[in-house]
């Protein structure tokens, strides 16, 4: 299995960025011919989703989970966490991030990312600014 | 001007790079799981909270630890890094004898614009006459200090030295003395608010969190524990925003403190009118 790591630093707090092209890339650099490509964030208040990559719909998409996920509710996930010596706030993040799921898949035949035509992969950021870390793992042979 | 007069930068990039030194931050602080933040993140994370400002704190905790968790010369570092963003202040452990010379050397040669103390973690009474020759040298460089006070989450704490009550003797005996008491002193915000009526040489910060929600708790700490008209009519002069970051949530808290009901007048002392005064000028 070829593994990469792509290092995003993101800048707000919810955003959400275009990933197909440095995937493309890992596959290609990959050298597998038949296969199959996953796309995971290693993160619990992020997300990766597959979708068009258009402005408008980028905005439906915020706006529809901060309807499901609205910042002033009264959420259980709002306290002193010992491991973490810290505060949890960040429990917009941890369901929006249900909601799209980490990760995707594509296959990969002849050595390029079978996709359909307005399909692209989003990686959404739900608790910035941050660094984060998406795994690509590409399978096969 | 949006200053948080409150932050540790135990864990910014610059200064760290040694997993030991890294790992003792975490345990002197019991912050986990949070990694070290490149400036860039930092500054990422200010314009999200709307922030022109950080006053950066060290932690000299040598008698009880063996080690500074944070040095002046560090501090020293990231100032020069970012002058225009942060503001460094001093630490010393007043249970060292050369505490007073130290701190001579942060004002002089280093530059930093004020005294962070933990009286719980550092183990004194503000009022102890062992800290006369370091407040001596706050009042001879006109520098104000920042007291850890109320409860302290960090190991080897007891929060009875941080009961704001034991501030007053202080307050009383040094009028020219510019201190705030951090974290508003929670529990015991009643006493904070008591000692800032008494005594204008006396601060606070809101750099406390302690549960639920930055709103909600703001709301309970400053609408319901003492009403939001304290602070908005008869405080607001003595109140400075800070966030306790890492520790605490920076960005919600900042949003917070402007919806709970205090005038625009007032938003803009606790943001940053209050810290320049504090500061002796920005």
């Amino acid at each position: 299995m070829y593994v990469k790591t792509i290092l995003l630093r993101t800048k707000t707090y919810n955003e959400m960025t275009v990933l197909t092209p440095l995937v493309e890339e890992i596959v290609a650099e990959s050298g597998v011919r038949q296969g199959m490509v996953t796309v995971l964030t290693k993160h619990t208040t992020t997300g990766v989703t597959v979708n068009e990559a258009l402005e408008c719909l980028e905005s439906d998409i915020q706006n529809a989970l901060a309807l499901f996920a609205p910042e002033d509710r009264p959420y259980s996930h709002a306290r002193m966490l010992r491991d973490y010596g810290s505060t949890a706030g960040n429990p917009t993040g941890h369901l929006k991030a249900m909601l799209t799921g980490n990760h995707c898949h594509f296959p990969v035949v002849d050595g390029k990312m079978i996709r359909g035509g307005a399909q692209d992969i989003w990686f959404c950021e739900f608790d910035g600014p941050a660094q984060r870390n998406i795994l690509v793992l590409v399978e096969g042979e | 001007m949006f200053i948080d007069v409150h932050v540790h930068p135990a864990f910014f990039e610059p200064i760290n790079g040694d997993g030991a030194r890294e790992q003792m931050r975490h345990d002197a602080l019991d912050i986990h799981k949070n990694g070290v933040a490149p400036l860039e993140h930092i500054f990422n994370q200010m314009a999200c909270a709307g922030l022109d400002k950080l006053c950066l704190l060290p932690q000299d905790y040598t008698a009880r630890l063996g080690c500074a968790v944070v040095e002046n010369e560090e501090i020293r570092r990231l100032v020069d890094l970012a002058p225009e963003r942060f503001i460094g202040f001093a630490s010393v452990d007043p249970m060292d004898k050369d505490a007073p010379d130290k701190l001579e050397d942060a004002f002089t040669r280093l530059k930093l614009r004020g005294l962070k103390l933990h009286p719980g973690r550092q183990r004194f009474r503000p009022d102890d006459a062992r800290l006369e020759p370091i407040y001596a040298v706050c009042e001879r460089y006109d520098r104000p200090v920042l007291f850890h006070a109320g409860l302290s989450w960090e190991p080897d704490t007891l929060s009875e030295y941080g009961r704001p009550l034991l501030f007053e003797p202080l307050a009383e005996s040094h009028p020219r003395l510019r201190f705030c008491l951090g974290h508003f002193g929670w529990p015991w915000v009643r006493e904070t608010a008591m000692l800032l009526l008494k005594y204008p040489n006396v601060y606070a910060d809101t750099a406390c969190l302690y549960f639920d929600s930055a709103l909600e708790f703001y709301t309970q700490t400053f609408t319901r524990d003492i009403p939001v008209t304290w602070i908005d009519r008869s405080l607001r002069h003595q109140v400075m925003f800070g966030s306790n970051n890492p520790r605490f949530e920076q960005i919600r808290m900042a949003d917070a403190i402007g919806r709970i009901g205090l005038r625009d007048s007032t938003l803009s002392l606790i943001r940053g009118e209050n810290a320049a005064v504090f500061l002796g000028g920005l």
